[in-house]
């Protein structure tokens, strides 16, 4: 075990912190944000936490503290601007925005190190702290996921009208989901880097946009489980298909195609359909009487139980 | 506008009864050429069911909208409980007591009947536990009255088409507004479940909660109305006892003559 643990804690940390980027992708999405901002914000996360531990000698909590804040700042800043955009249109903007961070940083000359990036922004962080960091993130995000606040969440998602003619402030919700995002970016990104210890401009790219977005897709994208199973999939996979060698990148494609194709809620999207029909099975077999005739779906309600 | 002054009305209210709950003045909503709404002017007073009759297409849903906000206005004014709210978000008049259904279903898909019901009693509530506390009490109760009980763990695709309506009317009266706008709550429920419907509204009026209703079937709108509204190409064309609308020449030709969609 112990054994297995260091040979592998490349990808255990690279877990949780990948974890945190989908999830800061995932958490706007839940809200019916189309939104990449999360993504950007990792790329500012990982910068400021290398200048700050470059330049300014800035302790590893700090850095990362300061990291999640400008991203929260910034992504919050980001929806404020394009709060008038849906849909496609606002996942191009965000898309942008993250092209745009990668492109200023190649622009910042000795602050971000030019194309060469910034190195020895080597962070003291182990797993343990990864793990504290992610428990932390999955429990707050749990809350909105139940209760009150999952159900208005889940309202703004649906059916934005109804949400505010529910009295739920549409707009103030998607908000709050860019500020989050930037923070789960602003963390993802920083720790990432503080484990690595070097940023270049080429760590912030498309590629990311889409590994989060098949994450969730495969995953789930209604809750924080589904960010983690997509993540171990994704984190994990090319360890368990090295045995197939080249064609590695067709079995990825072929696993990601299948589950847009035949799992539209993912893979927690599916077990939890799957466990619902499992117990609406037994419920209706509870309330069938023995040998009456069955429910007739055109009667239903006929009467009704007022 | 409401014809007849209400003497009912326990002696000490006087003031209160006389004001009225909602005022729209002169209100209008054009989508490009199509004059949906055209200069219409209510006024709905305390603890009454207001109806809204009119053929398909002639605006009533539209008007609805506008006084939820969820339309924007092309001109006229908005007033609720005496404050202007023609510029206010939707959100924000839904909080202050204006609750509303849709003519289509619109229920979260992947929730319970009492996660449904429970959205509409936490609108108005703060995160507090005891608030919570009342929030699950009222969702519970608007559960009860719709007939709804005993299916609180219920989806959506699990009940047939009555009992979806229902939800929406639970939701609705389980922010406890002080003004409740229904669009064809029984639309495609039978001779019982209607009754069941009006009853219920019948009692929130008895509880003197100011109702606006819009349906198709005339007698049932003349039996559960105390006032009606008749519209037609976006403009009211008659106003005030439900008998007289009915009777007016303008709705016998604009929609009683049509039929509409007067099934059932
Ligand atoms: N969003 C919209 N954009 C353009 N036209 C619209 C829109 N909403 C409604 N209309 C038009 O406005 C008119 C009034 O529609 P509305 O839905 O208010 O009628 P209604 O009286 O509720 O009819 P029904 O009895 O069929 O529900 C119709 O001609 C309709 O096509
Ligand atoms: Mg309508």
């Amino acid at each position: 075990m112990i054994d297995w643990y260091f040979s592998h804690i490349v990808l255990v940390q690279s877990t949780l912190t990948t974890l945190l980027l989908a999830l800061s992708v995932q958490v706007p999405l839940r809200a019916g944000v189309f939104s990449f901002a999360g993504v950007g914000c990792y790329g500012i996360g990982g910068y400021i936490a290398a200048i700050g531990m470059v330049h300014y000698g800035l302790s590893t909590a700090t850095a990362i503290l300061l990291s999640a804040v400008v991203g929260g700042v910034v992504a919050y800043a980001l929806g404020l601007l394009i709060q008038r955009l849906t849909g496609l249109y606002l996942a191009m903007a965000t898309v942008a925005f993250t092209l745009i961070i990668s492109v200023l940083v190649v622009n910042g000359g000795d602050l971000t190190g030019g194309a060469a990036g910034l190195f020895g922004a080597l962070g003291m962080l182990d797993t343990g702290h990864l793990l504290a960091v992610a428990v932390v993130v999955v429990a707050a995000l749990t809350f909105t996921e139940i209760g009150p606040l999952g159900r208005r969440v889940e309202a703004v998602r649906e059916d934005p009208e109804l949400a505010s003619a529910m009295g739920i402030n549409v707009a103030r919700y998607r908000r709050a989901t860019f500020a989050v995002s930037g923070v789960l970016g602003g963390l993802a990104g920083s720790m990432t880097v503080l484990l690595r210890s070097t940023v270049t401009p080429d760590d912030i790219n498309f590629h990311l946009v889409v590994l989060a977005l098949t994450i969730i897709i495969v995953g789930g994208s209604r809750s924080w489980l589904g960010a983690l199973v997509g993540t171990v999939i994704f984190v994990w996979m090319p360890e368990v298909l090295a045995f197939v060698g080249e064609w590695e990148d067709v079995v990825y494609g072929v696993l990601v195609a299948a589950a847009a194709v035949y799992l539209p809620g993912g893979v927690t999207g599916a077990a939890v359909a799957g466990y619902r029909t499992y117990r609406r099975k037994r419920r209706e077999a509870a309330d069938a009487p023995p040998d009456g005739p069955p429910p007739q779906p055109v009667a239903a309600g006929v009467g009704g139980d007022s | 506008m409401a014809s007849g002054t209400i003497e009912d009305v326990d002696g000490a209210a006087d003031t209160a009864a006389t004001e009225s709950v909602l005022r729209a003045d002169d209100v209008a909503v054009h989508f490009g050429g199509v004059k949906a709404v055209d200069g219409v002017s209510i006024e709905l007073t305390p603890g009454r069911i207001f109806g809204v009759l009119g053929p398909n297409g002639s605006g009533k849903s539209t008007l609805l909208a506008a006084l939820t906000r969820l339309v924007p206005l092309t001109r006229g004014s908005l007033e609720f409980e005496g404050r202007r709210y023609d510029t206010v978000r939707p959100h924000t008049i839904a909080a202050r007591g204006v609750a509303r259904t849709f003519q289509t279903v619109r229920i979260l898909p992947g929730r319970t009947v009492f996660d449904n019901v429970a959205l509409g009693a936490e609108s108005a509530g703060s995160a507090g536990k005891a608030e919570r506390g009342r929030a699950r009490q009222r969702a519970r109760t608007a559960i009860e009255r719709t007939g709804l009980a005993g299916k609180e763990r219920h989806r959506p695709d699990e009940l047939s088409y009555g009992y979806q309506r229902r939800v929406e009317i639970a939701r609705a009266i389980a922010s406890e507004p002080t003004l409740l706008l229904l669009d064809e709550p029984t639309a495609g429920m039978n001779r019982q479940e209607r009754d069941d419907i009006t009853g219920l509204l019948g009692d929130l009026r008895g509880e003197g909660l100011t109702q606006l209703l819009i349906e198709h079937d005339v007698q049932m709108m003349v039996d559960a109305c105390d006032h009606l509204f008749a519209m037609n190409f976006g403009e009211l064309i008659a106003d005030g006892e439900p008998e007289a609308v009915v009777r007016h020449p303008a709705v016998q030709e604009a929609y009683l003559g049509k039929q509409g969609r007067a099934h059932a």
